[in-house]
């Protein structure tokens, strides 16, 4: 497997308390309205999966 | 399905004073995390009272606690500190008169950023720094969690910035 790229300036991917830094990058780069969007998909996801679980799962 | 978006288009509709705060909060500030209720905390002036009244009836909201009994709030729950964790038809809402030591809106309007989205509305959602005091103030499971996501988002921010 390649090593992930080497981060500019010195950039960390992790904080020392184990945060993905690289995602809030990521989110900083929206904006709220884009944030607001991304965190309903995740919710609807999450409950569209749960409702296919069989029971007992 | 959950559409916060459209909630928060019913309180603005309504011209509800309230102040976004929780998850979505924290996500509008760039924090990566999720959540599935929408938190805010409303003015408790008579006046706003019955502006969320009539949002809260155009939401069908009723008490999550037991929904089959389909129990409304009404102006005296929403007047108190207490939290009303609320079911609509779009969705989980929680009305919080208080958070954190009893953090009311009048207070936390002046910790909050005025976010614009892009139907139109801009919302008070309540900024990093006063989310993660509210945090340490509870420090319950639920937000000890929240509160290394939150620090790094701000920390991100301000480098930024």
């Amino acid at each position: 497997m390649a090593p992930a790229p080497a981060l500019e300036n010195g950039e960390r991917e992790y904080s020392e308390d184990g945060v993905d830094l690289t995602l809030i990058r990521w989110m900083l780069t929206l904006t709220p309205a884009q944030r607001l969007q991304v965190l309903q998909n995740n919710a609807n996801s999450v409950l569209r999966l749960r409702a296919r679980l069989q029971p007992g799962a | 399905m959950l559409n916060f978006e459209a909630i928060l288009e019913v309180l603005a509709r309504h011209r509800v004073d309230f102040v976004l705060v929780g998850g979505v909060a924290a996500v509008l500030h760039g924090v990566p995390g999720t959540t599935f209720d929408l938190d805010i905390v409303q003015s408790r002036d008579p006046a706003n009272i019955d502006r969320l009244l009539s949002a809260l009836r155009e939401l069908d909201a009723i008490y999550r606690i037991q929904p089959s009994r389909r129990l409304v709030p009404n102006a005296s729950h929403l007047t108190s500190g207490g939290h009303n964790l609320l079911l609509t038809k779009f969705g989980p809402l929680d009305v919080l008169g208080t958070i954190g030591h009893g953090h009311a809106w009048n207070e936390l309007i002046e910790h909050c950023n005025s976010l614009p989205l892009d139907n139109g509305l801009t919302i008070a959602v309540l900024n990093l720094p006063m989310q993660i005091t509210v945090k340490e103030e509870v420090a319950g499971e639920k937000d000890n969690i929240m509160l290394p996501l939150l620090r790094r988002t701000l920390e991100e921010t301000n480098r930024q910035s």
